[in-house]
């Protein structure tokens, strides 16, 4: 990763030596605990300048404390979402929808999209959820006293919901969440191709809704309308993509955080057995604990922020890991504490540009909380095995083995 | 009691509305409906727990007696406080 230069406008002692790329405990780490290992920035300034904070190693500055971040991803007249991140490994620039648009155009699509995840059409999903998870735990729990979650459950439970949303065919589970994979941590030669492939699978499958719509988001993305028309093949290309990254494998992530800390935590893991109502609440601490995006800005404008001088052009990261430790809005951040009431974490972000998944995703990660439970007897981390978290540009987990024996 | 509603700054979150159901009513897309609410007496925990739950700070939790006051109530009868 190439180490950028410190723009001139930084005041050197603005600078500090964290990275959600390159601090200890972000790279692989069997037993780490990468969340925990980001608390630290609190100790240190509330905003300064890290060199290295993206994936192509360009620095940013770091938005520490939480009513600053609400600041920020409140303000889209400074602080702009449009990046084309994606596009942008491609060498092109088309901008993901409605991620990388700031209002007003982003209002219209994400009007839109609203009302595909809104909280009503979220519960009438939910017997389809819960029948997913009462299945696959079933078979776990039949076929033994040990399993990989992750590969197991959380994948197969999470993105099978998620492909049948999409309209994506359930049976190309594993390729899917290989191309998710490479995306985000592959290397640079993986990364592109990843990409690339994605587009191509995206266009191809607009297509073929163009030709024989049928009941799924694809169909009905290429049929709606904005202000009288239809959308781009860009457009729908920009949307299709943005959902499948956004959409495919973060829930898979928070649930395997989940059962790792309950593992972990078996007086926490009883309670929640023995009073299943504690779970929705608890779900929520789990969120701010072990949340997996961070968000980054770019200012359109020169502003002096709380003292740090942004230039425009800046990069401006506000990690809602981060934010999730702020002492000043959070009681003894560092603890999980599942009957933590008025939780207002920024695992889903703040502003317009708030998960638009996010109401679908809790109710993924509190069913499949609660049919686990229900049906699995006490479990730890299997003797001899170690779960490996890492940090980075999406926080995850991997190689979760359970046992119940 | 009154939630004053800043409908501006509403994202959508729901969470008022998945703490206190009876309270706040959200549209179709999932914001919150424009408007002041007035709560019942019995719903006022609810309600400002509910207010409290808001990511965005959309909700104001406005406890003054002036606020109390039924809306049939004559305001002009009513002293300030
Ligand atoms: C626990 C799981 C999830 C987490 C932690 C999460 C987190 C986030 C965060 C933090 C953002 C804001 C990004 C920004 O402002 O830069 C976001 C945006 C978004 N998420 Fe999620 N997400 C999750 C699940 C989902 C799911 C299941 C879907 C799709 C069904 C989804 C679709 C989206 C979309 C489309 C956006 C962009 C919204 C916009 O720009 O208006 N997410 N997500
Ligand atoms: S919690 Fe706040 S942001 Fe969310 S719907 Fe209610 S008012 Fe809107």
């Amino acid at each position: 990763m190439a180490i950028n230069q410190v723009p001139d406008h930084v005041p050197p002692e603005m600078v500090g030596d964290f990275s959600l790329f390159t601090s200890p405990g972000m790279s692989p780490t069997p037993n780490g605990d990468p969340h925990a290992a980001v608390a630290c920035v609190h100790a240190g300034a509330p905003i300064f300048y890290s060199p290295c904070n993206t994936r192509p190693g360009r620095g940013t500055w770091v938005i520490t404390r939480a009513a600053d971040q609400r600041r920020v991803l409140q303000d889209t007249e400074t602080f702009s979402s449009h990046r084309s991140t994606f596009a942008s490994a491609l060498g092109e620039n088309w901008p993901m929808i409605p991620l990388e648009l700031d209002p007003p155009a982003h209002r219209v699509f994400r009007s839109l999209l609203n009302p595909l995840l809104s909280p009503k059409r979220v519960t009438e999903l939910e017997p389809t959820i819960r029948e997913r998870a009462i299945t696959l735990i079933e078979g776990i729990a039949a076929s033994g006293t040990s399993c990989d979650v992750m590969k197991d459950f959380a994948f197969p439970f999470a993105v099978n919901i998620f492909l049948r949303f999409l309209g994506l065919p359930e049976h190309r589970l594993h390729t899917f969440v290989g191309w998710a994979r490479d995306l985000l941590h592959g290397d640079d030669v993986r990364r592109p191709a990843a990409a690339r492939t994605i587009v191509a699978f995206i266009d191809e499958l607009a297509a073929m809704r163009r030709n024989r719509p049928v009941d799924d988001f694809m169909s009905f993305i290429v049929q709606a309308q904005v202000e009288g028309r239809r959308l781009t093949d860009e457009e729908v290309r920009g949307m299709g993509v943005l959902l499948f990254v956004a959409g495919l494998d973060t829930v898979a992530t928070a649930i395997g955080f989940d059962l790792a800390y309950l593992a972990r935590n078996i007086k926490d893991q009883d309670l929640l057995r023995s009073e299943p109502d504690r779970i929705v609440l608890a779900a929520e601490e789990l969120l701010r604990a072990y949340p997996s995006v961070q968000m980054v800005r770019v200012a359109i404008k020169d502003i002096d922020f709380e003292g740090a001088p942004i230039r425009k052009g800046d990069y401006v990261s506000c990690a809602a890991m981060i934010a999730n430790r702020d002492p000043a809005e959070f009681e003894s951040p560092n603890t999980v504490d599942l009957s933590r009431e008025a939780n207002r974490h920024a695992s889903f972000g703040y502003g317009p540009h708030r998960c638009l998944g996010s109401h679908l995703a809790r109710r993924e990660i509190v069913i499949g909380l609660e049919e686990w439970l229900a049906r699995i007897p006490a479990f730890r981390i299997k003797e001899g095995t170690a779960p490996v978290a890492y940090g980075g540009h999406v926080f995850g987990i991997e190689n979760l083995i359970l046992d119940w024996s | 009691m009154r939630i004053i509603v800043h409908k501006a700054k509403c994202q959508g979150h729901a969470q008022c509305l998945a703490r206190a159901p009876g309270v706040f009513k959200l549209d179709d897309e999932g914001y919150i409906l424009p408007g002041d609410i007035e709560v019942a007496e019995g719903e006022q925990r609810l309600a400002s727990q509910g207010a409290r739950c808001c990511p965005e700070r959309a909700l104001e939790v406005d406890a003054t007696p002036a606020a109390r006051i039924e809306p049939d109530v004559d305001q002009s009868r009513v002293r300030r406080a």
